[in-house]
């Protein structure tokens, strides 16, 4: 009987591992433009994250990085839409869901841990009882029970004097205290899924890397996976199982730590690695070019106005997301190869 | 909390120097109107030897600035002067008729908070809704009709045609006796001396000059109700409690209680305004309030009645602003830092 239950439960486990627990098919957001025709801000995103995995994304700012967390939510930056794509959750297509259903969903199953947190919490209320309401509204714990929850989860994001923070208001906190608050918000539901957006970057050097670490932890002893969405790819190093590089509103590559690290294959992600690197040759290899205004070719790739190596037909066709190794995945018509 | 009485011990140091200024402002203005009372009292046949006598006995006679330093000093002994039409001291009469453009402009206040707000909240919920059309329209129509006009159209509909609203002949059918004065307002004393008749002819008059006010009043608090209730959904701590799933009631309830400064910023201009902008519709309604005294007062030469409102309203806009700033305390946790 025990043997049957724990076969059953590996095989559960199995089949979970080979469905992803989010898979982000083909999604576009436009934005109108003012008359003519509305700008493509993602300009369809194909993404999977296995249960408990890490994926990071990284890209510059205006890549579409928020747009993409909050789209994954089914609530675009304002006036963006979604145009097209879907996003299944443990195989449910989310998009589709009722707006009660949807939030019922946001917050429980999948929360988001927000930058610039000391605008988003409610600045009249206690931030104890915004992270209880979480508990409340969601769990339907009595309120006793939610503030007790709410304390432990201060207590696990560390937060110094947890009983005094509980009564703190959001001016009341520092930057890095803020953001632990937020993170206590997000995983205080236990979801299968947290989307980490750009979380660190109002921070010193030091208390990120703290922050970091601290949610990634948590992430791991709640059984949460994570999109783990940045600016500085240095510091998906530490985290990610895989990475993606999302530049403007696509995904240029993507691939598992070590292949991103050691074999990056598509220009752009090389010209990111050089921008943070210590090694002197690879900055001058893969120096940002000085490109001024930024144009976007509809056709072509969308970085062939800064790509060193750009060729003719990169302006007028646009390269497949071609597999070059198993799991390593680029567009771009000349992948740079590593011996 | 010590910092809380601190700042209210500053606001009271200050309100003495505001008073003054406003006595001697008005002072000024009041006297600079043309007419005589001393010739409007003894009417067209006296003589001007007995003109003279009155002017001295008035105190006229003197420079502008020992007349006002006389009034000053009377002030101080709480003596408001005397009104030439009543024969009776301007205390007395105002205590009598202040309250009941209070009543009145209170009840009015309420209604119009009630449909300033919930409109105004709905309005901001679907900013493209039918509710925030019919708030557009309203707020523009609210704005644009004269007080007066409307209340003769409401007592033309609701009095004229229909007979369902009393005569708009006073506070009070003439026949009901009023109620012991206590607070001074009709329906308030009518019920601690426990007089229903009273209460329900009180309450009844009452009700066409509280719509004229509060529906035509209700417009600037829609307004700022839906444009401070926009910006407070659109911002940062409503998207992320949505991101959160928090249930959409009570972000919009959270949203509201950010608002509430605002809307109770403009409720209090409101407030203090309407004591005194009232009184067309108090004229029309015959309410014997205290505006409509200090129009005769103008009119008629009579300064004392039209100083005494000025300066009570002076002292309850005070006392509503001090309530505010109180308000602030209470609403927002930032301020007392």
């Amino acid at each position: 009987m025990a043997i049957a239950e724990a076969t059953s439960s590996t095989k559960n486990a199995r089949s979970e591992a080979l469905s992803p627990l989010i898979a982000v098919k083909n999604l576009r957001v436009t934005f109108p433009a003012g008359g003519s025709e509305p700008k493509e801000v993602l300009k369809g995103i194909d993404l999977e994250v296995q249960p408990g995995e890490i994926v990071g994304l990284v890209g510059e700012s205006g890549a579409g990085k928020t747009t993409l967390a909050r789209s994954i939510l089914g609530l675009p930056p304002a006036p963006g839409r979604i145009s097209a794509g879907e996003v299944f959750f443990e195989n449910r297509q989310i998009l589709k869901l009722s707006e009660p259903e949807l939030r019922r969903l946001r917050g429980r199953r999948l929360s988001v841990v927000v930058p610039n947190p000391r605008a988003e919490l409610n600045p009249l209320l206690k931030v104890g009882d915004q992270i209880a309401s979480m508990a409340k509204i969601h769990l339907s714990v009595s309120g006793k029970e939610a503030r007790r929850m709410a304390l432990q989860m201060l207590r696990d994001v560390q937060i110094p004097d947890p009983e005094r923070r509980m009564n703190a208001y959001p001016h009341e906190l520092s930057g890095g205290m803020a953001q632990r608050v937020v993170i206590a918000m997000a995983l205080i539901c236990s979801p299968a899924f947290v989307i980490s957006d750009d979380a660190t970057s109002g921070l010193d050097v030091t208390v990120q890397a703290q922050i970091l670490a601290l949610l990634a932890k948590l992430a791991a002893d709640h059984g949460s996976a994570m999109l783990f969405i940045t600016r500085d790819v240095g510091i998906t190093a530490h985290f990610c199982n895989r990475v993606a590089v999302l530049f403007s509103g696509e995904i240029m590559e993507m691939a598992p730590r070590e292949s991103l690290f050691l074999k990056p294959a598509h220009p752009y992600t090389l010209m990111l690695l050089a921008a943070f690197s210590h090694s002197p040759k690879l900055r001058e290899t893969w120096s940002v070019p000085d490109t001024g205004r930024r144009r976007e070719p509809s056709a072509g790739c969308q970085y062939v106005n800064r790509c060193p190596l750009a060729q003719p037909v990169c302006r007028t066709q646009r390269p497949p997301f071609a597999e070059i190794e198993p799991g390593h995945f680029a567009r771009c018509h000349f992948p740079v190869r590593h011996a | 909390m010590m910092r809380i009485l601190f700042y209210f011990g500053k606001r009271l140091i200050f309100v003495i120097p505001q008073l003054l200024g406003i006595v001697l402002v008005s002072f000024l203005l009041v006297k600079s109107i043309p007419g005589d009372p001393a010739v409007l009292m003894l009417g067209p046949t006296a003589t001007p030897s007995a003109i003279a006598s009155l002017r001295e006995q008035l105190g006229l006679d003197q420079p502008l600035y020992m007349q006002f330093l006389i009034y000053v000093k009377d002030l101080l002994h709480g003596d408001l002067g005397t009104s030439w039409q009543t024969t009776r001291p301007v205390l007395e009469d105002l205590i009598q008729r202040f309250p009941a453009t209070l009543e009145l402009v209170t009840f009015s206040l309420l209604l119009a908070i009630i449909i300033g707000v919930s409109l105004g909240v709905h309005a901001a919920r679907k900013p493209n809704g039918w509710i925030a059309r019919l708030a557009d329209i309203y707020g523009l129509s609210a704005g644009a009709l004269p007080d007066f006009w409307f209340a003769l159209v409401l007592i033309f509909i609701f009095y004229t045609v229909l007979g369902w609203a009393p005569a708009p002949l006073g506070r009070i059918d003439m026949i009901v006796l009023p109620p012991m004065p206590i607070t001074g307002a009709l329906t308030i004393d009518a019920l601690l001396a426990g007089d229903f008749e009273a209460f329900k002819s009180a309450s009844a008059h009452l009700v066409l000059p509280v719509l004229t006010l509060g529906l035509l009043n209700a417009g600037p608090i829609l307004k700022m109700t839906q444009a401070t209730m926009e910006k407070m959904l659109e911002s940062d701590f409503s998207r992320y409690e949505i991101l959160c799933g928090i249930p959409q009631n009570l972000v919009v309830r959270h949203a509201l209680r950010n608002a509430l400064p605002s809307i109770v910023t403009i409720i209090s201009v409101l407030y203090g305004f309407l004591i005194g902008g009232a009184v067309l519709v108090e004229i029309v309604f015959s309410w014997g309030g205290a505006g409509q005294y200090a129009v005769q007062g103008v009119l008629n030469s009579d300064i004392y009645p039209v100083l005494g409102f000025v300066l009570f309203s002076a002292v309850f806009s005070l006392i509503v602003y001090i309530a505010v700033d109180l308000l602030y305390f209470l609403l927002d946790p930032r301020i007392s830092n």
